[in-house]
Order: C-alpha cells, then structure tokens, then sequence
C-alpha cells in the first residue's frame, strides 16, 4: 500500500476529452474510506464526465482511478460492479421496459450475495413503498420522480462499497429528498464511501465531509467542508 | 386437405425454430437479423457435405452440424460482426445483417461449390416409422420436427422469462450501458444470444434441408415465412411467433391444395400466375393484416424500436467537425469531371456499362433520399424500379406513348403502390417498414412480374429510346443530366426544413408533435417521391438496355442493391453515383475473368461491404473524405453522448440568461 | 372571457391506477399558475393530457373557450400551445439553432407547398423574420455562444433551457413547462426565474409550472394548484398553499 492507503476512492491525474474538446484536464481527488465528498459545479464542469469516469460508463484519456487500493483505471464497467462500486447515472437509472420488480432484481443481481437477495429487495421497497404498489409496472413508465426513486433504491437497500451518484436528488419531490439523505447518512454509518455530484448545494454540504469544487474541468478549490460554502458563495458569484 | 394440414405444421416448425433464432437476438441486442435464412442455408448446405459427400453417418453429421458447428458460427460471426453492433447506430443495426444475407449464399457455393444437391438422408429416422392419424399417413419424422420446434419455443421462453440469464439478457437489450453498470457482462450475453440463435437457424436448415430439398429458392421462402411470424410475434413474444409459424406454415400448405387451386381457377382468368404465387403473397397478406390489427391497439403495445433505452445518438446525425469548403467539393467535382470525361476514354461497350452504372445511379438515389435523409429502410426500391419499367414498356410499345411521357406517368404509378407498404408500417417503427417493404417486393416479384404481358415469356417488353438519343453517346448525357437534376432534388430536400424535420424525429417524435410538426406525414412524403425516384430510374434502365424484363429487378437483387448503396454511403449523393457504376462494372470485370462460382465474386464482395458498416456507418465515400482521424473523433464523440449525460466544452458553460 | 388554457374534470386511468380524478385547472391570460405535488401525482399526466399526448378517459380541455380534447398535439401546437419535458426530449443530431429553426418553421405554411418548395430548392432560405426572432431566443437563454453545438451532448441544464428555447420559437400563448429547473444549480436558477417572470410580461405568455423547487415556484406563480394521488387537494394563491395544511403533509415535508 501506498499513500493511497485508507483512501476509499483516489483519482489522480484524470483527463477526459471527447473528439477535440476536453472535459477534464488532470483532476485530482482522493476520498477517505467511509467518508462523504461532494462534488460542486456549474452546469457542464465536468461533475458528469467525472462520475461516469468513475462508475465505468464514461470514457478515460489519461489517469487513474483506485478504489480501496485496487487500480480499477482499465476494468470494464461491470468489473468494476461487481466489485462494489455502484454508479447511479443522471437522470436515467432505470431498465425502462423491464418492470420494477425486475429492475431491482437485476440491480441487485451483482450487488448482493444470493441469500441476502431477498432481504435487499424487501429493503429497496421498505425504502420507497411506491416501488412496491408499482412492482409489476414497466419502469418507463414510472413518474420521473419514481424512476428516480428506483434508481435509487438499490443502492440504499444494499449499500456498496463504492457509491457514486450523479445528481441523486433530481426530480424529487422535497420529502422524497429527506428520505434519500436519510438513508445516505444511514451508508455514511455502514462505512460506504460517497462521491455525491448535487445541485443542492446546502444539502450536499451538511451531509459531506470534504467538498471538491470544479471548474471548466479543473478541481478549483478542495477542503473539507467547514470552508467550502463560503468558497461555494464566491465561487458561483464569480464564475 | 389433412395431408396439407400435416404437412404445413411441418413447414411451420421449421420456421418457428428459425423465428425463434430472429426473435432471441432482436430481444437480446435489437439487431434484427434478415440474415438467418442465409445462415440457415449455409448450414443446410455444410449437413449435406458432411453427409452426401463425406458419407457421414446422418445422424452424427446432424448433431456436429447443429451442436459443433453452428454455435462455433455464432461466435464467429459475433467476433467479427454483432460484437460491434452492439454500439452502432439503430439504422446501422437495421441494414448490418443484410450484408450477410448477400453474402452468405454465394460463399457457402464458393467453399462447397455450385453442385445441384439432391435430397439427402433423414437425420432423425431412416426409414421413418409410419402412422395413420385420422385417416392421414404421418411418418415419425414430421412428428419429430414438430416436438423439436415446441421444445425449443418452451426452453427459449423459460430461459428468457425465469432465469438469471434472461433477466440479464433482458436487461442489456433494454439499456446496455446501464446493465454493464450493474454489473452484467454484456459480452457474455450477446455472444451467448448469437450462439443460440445460429444453433436454431442450424437446426431449420437440417430440417428444410431433409424434408424440403437443399435449394435457395426454398431457403428464401423461409425467411419470408419467418419475418411474416415475427410481426405476429411483434418482434418479442416467442409463444406468438411459435404459434404464428405454424399458423403460416399450414395456410402456406393449404393454398396448395386442389380445392383452393380450382378456387382460384374460377375466380382469376390468369390463374397460373396467382396460383403459383400464392405460398409467396401469403406472408405479406398476414403481415399487413397484423401490422393493421396490431396498430388498433395502440403504439405502446410494440417494442418496434431498433432504439434502445440509453442509445447515443445515431452516428449520421453526428457529421463530424465541418470540412473546409475544397475538402466537401473537391470530390464531387472530381467525380463530376470523370462522368462528364468518361466517354472521351471508354470504348464503346465500356460506355455503355457505363451508362448502366448512371441509370442505376439514379434509382440508388432513391435509397439516398428514404434511408438516408427519411431514416427509413425500404427494401421495394427495386420493385418500384421495376413495375416503372414494364409500365413505360407497355405505354411506349403496345399503346404508343412518347417515351418521354411515359416514363413519367409510369413512375408515378408505382407511388400509390409504395403508399401500401408504408401506411399501415409507418406509424410502427422503421423496422415493420423494412419487412412491409420486403413482403411487397416479393408479392409483386411474384405476381405482377409473372403476369405473360409484363414477362413476355422471359423476353421482356421493348423499350424504345426517346428521339435523338438513338445513340450510346448522347443517352449516356441526357443520363447524366437526369442524376444531377435528381441528385439536386435529394440535396435540396435533405437540407431543408422537411430534412430538419426528419432529423428531429429520429431523436423524439413526442417532441415533434408536440412544436406542431406531423410524424407521419413528412415521412410518407419523402416515401413516395423515393417511389417516384426509383421509378423513373427504372424506366431509364429499362430504356438504356432497350427492354424491360421482370428478371432484372428480383427481390434478392435489391437486397444486393440496398448492400452496395450502404456500402459507399447512404446519406452521400456521390456514394450512390459510386454505388451504381461499381454494380455495373464488377459484375462485368468478374464475367471477364472469372468462371464458376467465383462469378458471383462482386455479390459477396458487396455484402461484405455492408457487414463492414459496423466499423464505418457512414460508408465508404465519407471515410475518403473526411479521413481516419475524423472518424476517431467521431467515436470518441459518441462514447460521450453515451457517457450520460455529457458536458459543453469547457468555456463555454451555458446557463441563465 | 374564457381563460386561456383550461382542464374540466379530467381523469386518467392507467390499469388499475387513476392517475388523474377529475381534475380543473385553468390558466388565465398572462397569469403564471404552479402544480406542484409529490412524486407521481399526475402532474406529467396533466402536462399529458394538456398537450394532446395523452388521452383522457373522461374531462375535456379548452384552449381560448374552444374544446380541443380530441385534437392531435400538432392542431394545439398551432393554436398557440407549447411544453418541454421533464425527461429531456432533444433532437440529438439537430444543433442547438437548428431546435429553433424547426419548431419556428412548424407554424408556417401548409405542409404539401412547402415540401414542393423543399424539393425546388427553396426549402433551406430562413422565413421572413426568423433569424431575427431566433437570435432574440438565444441571446435571451444565453445560448448564443452553444448555436452551433450538437444538443444531444449538452449537459441536462442547458438541454432544459434548448427545450425551452424551442418551445418559445413555436411563438406560443400557453408555455407548459416541466420541472425547468431540475439541473440547474442555483444561480442557473435564479437567472431562470427572472427570465421566466420578464418573458411572461413581454411576451404577453401564460405559464404552467411544474417544480419541485418550492421556492422558485411559490415565488413566481401567481395562483398555485396542489396535485396528490391524482386529485387537488389545494388550490390558491402561493401564500393561502404555502399555509395549507395539507400541503405542508402531502408535499412539503420538514424542511421547505
Ligand atoms: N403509462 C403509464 N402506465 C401506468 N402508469 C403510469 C403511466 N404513466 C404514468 N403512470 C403512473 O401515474 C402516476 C402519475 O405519474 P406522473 O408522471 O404524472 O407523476 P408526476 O406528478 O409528474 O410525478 P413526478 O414529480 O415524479 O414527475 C405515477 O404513479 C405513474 O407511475
Ligand atoms: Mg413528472
């Protein structure tokens, strides 16, 4: 082990470019094991690249990603699943013609060993009793919000060891964004370390530890979060 | 009639087991495969090697032909085709497949050879046990068939319904970059698909191949059989399409029978004809009646779409970084100079090859305006082409019309026949479109075209050519004339607000309608005037080689058509230029220097070409003109609309106002 | 006068689950109305039904006092109706100009000249005001730097604000907007609200809002309809909402 050591999740040097423009330049990030690290940004900073670099479904130029030591920078994305880091994409988590029950079984599917399988579904629905009146509905045709809410649940339901999660509170309704908090804190406890992309800022920070701000593609300022809303404040104002 | 009844339950399985083969990999990947019949055949043809020439035992050539090597094809052809299909663009998908439906066939007779194949051994029971139900002789081979066909319907539908691997299958078909993200191997269950899939079209070929005899024509029968199940089947259900099979299979056999034949007699003068294009107008008499009844029940009730959940945008629609002016017209003027050049160089047969190649041209730019401007795979193009020519024939010939005139009012005949396929199809999804299409060419290829007026004994019909172009030189010019004006009216109308239009509805037909914009209409407008389009090239090709003759404009031919247009480039004008004279002129160098099976050389030559779409969609003139590196970027731009969602250059942020 | 856009008594059912129950709502002249309610309320549906996509089992619509409920969404687009969509529906291959230029044209003429005039040539020359028109949507979006991007690589934010853009190119009377601030931070916002509030008054628009986002919401409404379980359950000025009890239990939760 390395200086990496106790780290849950390092990125070092990442660069992401599409064709001729480049969507991250070089970010450095490291997240203590178990610990929360929010991700701020403006609109198309890179916060997405970065997530989907991480979860496997974005492409990397140059770098390298580890997750508790292990350099996952080449692994494929279902690798990477399989090996604990869950990636919950923006906006569109769900398998839109399978139906709800099959979307947790499938997302679980990896995620959880065959005799907590049961457990893990009972728990995603416990999560969200919607999921459970709408089991046998395709996924597609879910509410925006409910959509969410089953993207969602795998992750709260059978906490990884990695998280990663691209906006989660998107088209949620604001009790709904209590009950994700909640069970994210609940992770936090579980020992599950947490790269959080929000767009609510204040809500990000009262649950994160650290907090990376970026910039055109650059890590513009890094801290832990006693520091960050001031520097969040003056940051926005200027950028 | 029982006896018919038997047998087409027969038939039927052996399409069910085919259609299941279509059915798992379009639910497991959306690539719909128009190839499994030319799989199916392939294998066919490897079981009667092994048996007839080899002196296998048939049973052990059976076994190592459907469990050795089918699955080993499979995979092969995964490796080097689907694998990559898997993050091509849905209208790559679509036409992929075709490219191996081209050339499997001539290759399977350039490795076994051309023999005429005779019947070979039973691979099941030689002799079979006969029994007698209700008064109808039933030998223990049929039985067989149709037990293998139910097994595999049931084993394929648990396997999909109530296991672990179907609910990965499923779910990968649904969104593969999710699934990959959850954690499913997406490799695994697609090579997995493919290898059962070509297990199936391997036991069918076995199958047709023992009972029916092991030559093309039956094969291709088959295939239309299969597509005609899976519309029923709408694409996903394996119990409808198990069931649609044998329905097909047995209305097949039925029109057969003497009493529907004596039928037929009474009611049509030109019985022969109809009567013996029944079993072909089957299939696209039922699909058109499903497409119609399943459009009753409403949109949602079809997985149509070759889109999947989280698809990038479709390459096409990306063009690249823009080219500096010289780099666009350097080409088309380099192309323009050597038409217009052409005839100063070329000794007079070579011209008139030449002249062949434009007049095709022109009907390829009919491909350039549905598939590439409509995004709508039309497989009657050539079809058009042909009822055009024997039209303008009949007009200029028996009845005296100018040639001039007639080549017009004759292309404007064959639209209203193209509206047919496309109304009931449209609204559903571009893939109905495609078999819709496909069923009319072969209704058409098989009736219309067999009629003794159109076919005149396989002469064909004389076509004279209009006044003062008498001559090979001045009709090569007035054919350049007619592309560049039919060239200009694809340009104009890709490039247009209906253009736009067609772009947009390719991403979102909700949105469409919702800033006013009508779905279908634009679509069925761009579909006729391709109809019109290909009509008067067909009337032109016709009159170049001085007779229309049905021959020449068969269903297979255009698929080999649809190939080589793809394969140059289907949104490029030059592409189909190119496309048209390279179909006159390989054939020509192939029967220059080639004999025997390697005279169909430029047919497997095209197909490949199309199979190589999986690497560069955008065919072959666009990978001259914008280089390798553009199309690196142009991959890369991909993986970052697939990368959801995905940022702006850095810099230049948008946000509010 | 009627009002402008108007819902009567609509219900939808899908399978066994209403996800409308008969539902009024009604959008007068240049007003600004909020629907605001929990995750699968009906509020899409709504949007649904409005703009002709979805088709309702029993209510009716009216636009300016007409009944249009059994009009295709292209006939209500003419009349003046607009929307966008909570999941983004871009035209992936068209630029970002090219979303304006599209839905700008859709209202001019009939489709049979102008596919003849597209084949003569003339199809690609702007209409007469267009680039004006479409250069004051942009440059009000702050799109004008992105006119030439491929929407379908835009982040979320910006994809809200091409399909609002689009929407606005339409030259509507009645904008239905859902969740228009979703991916967007803060400032973004901000911006977006004051926008709203200038185009609404210059553009003579009505607006339907839905948001999650209460306080842009409550803040830019001027009468606000509460969504729960498909039925409204409050129905009011943004302050007489904000104070509703039940609102505060169905929807707001502990912190506003
Ligand atoms: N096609 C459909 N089939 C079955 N149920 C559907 C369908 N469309 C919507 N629903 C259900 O109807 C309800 C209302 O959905 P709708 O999308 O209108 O909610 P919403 O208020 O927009 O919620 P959100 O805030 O999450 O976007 C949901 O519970 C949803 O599951
Ligand atoms: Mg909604």
């Amino acid at each position: 082990m390395t200086a990496t050591a106790g780290a849950g999740l390092v990125v070092e040097g990442l660069e992401v470019s599409y064709g001729d423009v480049r969507a991250l330049h070089g970010v450095d990030i490291t997240v203590p094991a178990g610990s929360v690290t929010a991700v701020l940004g403006a609109n198309g900073a890179g916060k997405s690249s970065l997530a989907a670099a991480i979860g496997g479904a974005g492409p990397v130029d140059r770098g390298r990603i580890v997750v508790d030591g292990e350099d996952v920078t080449r692994w494929p994305a279902y690798r990477r699943a399989r090996a604990g880091v869950a990636y919950v994409p923006e906006g569109r988590g769900v398998f839109p013609h399978l139906t709800v029950l099959d979307n947790l079984r499938a997302m679980l599917r990896r995620a959880v060993p065959a005799a907590d399988r049961a457990d893990a579904l009972a728990r995603a629905m416990d999560t969200f009793p919607v999921l459970h009146e709408r089991r046998r509905q395709a996924a597609g045709t879910l509410s925006g919000g409910e959509q969410q809410m089953l993207a969602l649940a795998r992750v709260l339901a059978a906490p990884p060891r990695l998280l990663v999660a691209d906006e989660m509170s998107l088209g949620l309704a604001p009790r709904m964004v209590d009950v994700v908090f909640d069970g994210l804190r609940r992770a936090e406890d579980e020992g599950v370390t947490i790269l959080l992309v929000e767009q609510y800022v204040e809500r990000a920070l009262d649950l994160a530890d650290e907090a990376v701000l970026l910039r055109h593609g650059e890590v513009a300022w890094a801290g832990p979060v006693g520091d960050a809303r001031a520097e969040v404040r003056s940051s926005y104002l200027g950028g | 009639m029982t006896t018919y009844l038997v047998t087409g339950l027969v038939v039927g399985s052996v399409y069910a087991i085919a259609t299941l083969g279509i059915v798992l990999t379009y639910s497991s990947t959306r690539v719909f495969n128009f190839a499994q019949g030319a799989i199916a055949f392939a294998l066919a043809i490897t079981f009667y090697e092994l048996t007839v020439d080899h002196g296998w035992n048939p049973r052990w050539a059976a076994a190592v032909t459907v469990l050795v090597v089918s699955p080993l094809l499979g995979l092969v052809l995964w490796a080097i085709l689907f694998r990559r299909l898997a993050d091509a663009p849905s209208s790559v998908r679509l036409v992929s497949t075709i490219g191996l439906w081209v050339a499997l066939p001539p290759l399977t007779g350039l490795i076994f050879g051309r023999d005429e194949r005779f019947a070979a051994p039973s691979a099941v029971f030689d002799p079979p046990h006969q029994y007698e139900v209700m008064g109808v002789g039933v030998d223990s081979n049929d039985v067989a068939v149709i037990v293998v066909a139910a097994v595999a319907a049931l084993l394929l539908t648990v396997l999909l319904r109530a296991t672990p691997f179907g609910l990965s299958v499923r779910a990968t078909v649904d969104a593969p970059s999710m699934a990959a993200t959850v954690g499913v191997n997406t490799s695994i269950v697609s090579a997995g698909s493919w290898m059962i899939s070509t297990t199936l079209a391997g036991l069918a070929g076995v199958l047709l191949g023992t009972q029916r005899g092991f030559t093309l024509p039956q094969f291709t029968l088959l295939i239309l059989g299969c597509f005609a199940a899976v519309v029923i089947a709408r694409m996903h259900s394996l119990p409808l399409a198990f069931a649609g099979s044998l329905g097909l299979g047995v209305v097949q056999e039925l029109s057969k029978s003497v009493v529907v034949g004596d039928f037929l007699d009474q009611f049509f003068e030109r019985q022969s004809v109809w009567i013996r294009g029944l079993p072909q107008i089957i299939p696209f008499t039922v699909m058109l009646i499903f497409l119609l009844a399943y459009r009753g029940l409403g949109q949602e009730r079809f997985s149509t779409d070759t889109r999947r959940a989280d698809d990038a945008p479709t390459v096409e629609d990306l063009d690249g970084p823009p080219l500096a002016w010289w780099r666009r017209l350097l080409p088309v003027a380099v192309v323009v100079v050597c038409v217009l050049a052409a005839p100063l160089v070329l000794s007079g047969l070579w011209e008139g090859i030449a002249a062949k190649g434009l007049a095709l041209a022109i009907v390829f730019l009919s491909y350039t305006l549905v598939a590439g401007s409509g995004g709508m795979l039309s497989l009657c193009q050539i079809s058009f082409a042909g009822i055009a020519a024997a039209i303008t024939a009949d007009l200029a010939t028996n009845h005296g019309v100018a040639i001039v005139v007639a080549i017009p009012i004759a292309a404007l005949v064959v639209v209203p026949i193209g509206l047919l396929a496309a109304i009931p199809s449209l609204r559903v999804g571009d893939l109905y479109l495609a078999l819709a299409t496909l069923a009319l060419a072969v209704l058409v290829d098989n009736t219309y075209f067999e009629l003794p007026s159109v076919n005149n004994f396989d002469q064909g019909v004389d076509v004279p050519r209009p006044e003062g172009f008498g001559d090979d030189l001045p009709f090569y010019y007035l054919l350049v004339a007619c592309f560049l004006v039919v060239a200009l009216l694809v340009r104009n109308v890709r490039r247009s607000t209906t253009g736009l239009e067609l772009d947009a509805m390719r991403s979102s037909e909700q949105a469409v309608a919702t800033i006013g914009v009508g779905i279908v209409r634009s679509k069925l407008v761009v579909f006729g005037l391709s109809a019109f389009v290909a009509g008067v090239g067909g009337a032109l090709f016709a009159t170049y080689s001085g007779r229309a003759s049905p021959e020449q404009y068969s269903v297979l031919l255009g698929v080999v058509w649809l190939a080589v247009v793809v394969t140059w480039g289907v949104r490029s004008i030059v592409g189909a230029l190119l496309a048209g004279l390279s179909f006159a002129v390989f054939p020509q160098l192939a029967s220059e220097h080639l004999t025997g099976a390697w005279l169909e050389l430029p047919t497997v030559l095209f197909g490949l070409g199309a199979i190589g779409l999986a690497r560069e969609p955008r065919g072959v003139v666009h990978q001259i003109v914008h280089g390798r590196r553009t199309q690196e970027r142009a991959r890369r731009q991909r993986a970052r609309l697939r990368a959801t969602p995905s940022p702006v250059p850095a810099g230049v942020e948008g946000g509010g106002a | 006068m009627s009002p402008r856009l108007e819902g009567r008594g609509i219900s939808v059912r899908f399978g066994g689950l209403l996800a409308l129950d008969r539902v009024d709502l009604e959008v007068a002249d240049g007003a600004i109305l909020g629907l605001i309610g929990p995750n699968g309320a009906g509020k899409t549906t709504c949007f649904g039904v409005l703009s002709g996509l979805v088709r309702p089992q029993s209510g009716q619509v009216l636009m300016d006092g007409h009944d249009v409920t059994g009009a295709s969404p292209q006939r209500r687009a003419r009349a003046g109706l607009a929307r966008t969509f909570q999941r983004l529906e871009v035209f992936s291959g068209l630029t970002v100009r090219e979303h304006l230029v599209v839905a700008y044209r859709s209202r001019g003429r009939n489709v049979a000249t102008r596919i003849a005039l597209d084949c003569l040539g003339a199809g690609r020359r702007p209409f007469s005001g267009e680039d004006e028109a479409i250069e004051t949507i942009l440059d009000r979006l702050g799109l004008t730097k992105l006119a030439a991007a491929p929407a379908g690589a835009l982040p979320l934010g910006t994809g809200r604000l091409v399909e609002l853009g689009r929407a606005l190119a339409t030259r509507p009377r009645v904008l239905l907007l859902d969740e228009p601030s979703s991916g967007l931070d803060a400032d973004e916002t901000a911006a977006l609200t004051e926008l709203l509030r200038s185009l609404q008054a210059e553009l003579d628009l009505s607006l339907v809002l839905v948001e999650h986002n209460v306080d842009m919401v409550l803040g830019l409404a001027h009468r606000v309809t509460v969504l729960d379980f498909g039925q409204v359950i409050a129905d009011g000025t943004p302050a007489e909402v904000r104070a509703s009890e039940a609102v505060q239990t169905a929807y707001l939760g502990a912190a506003p």
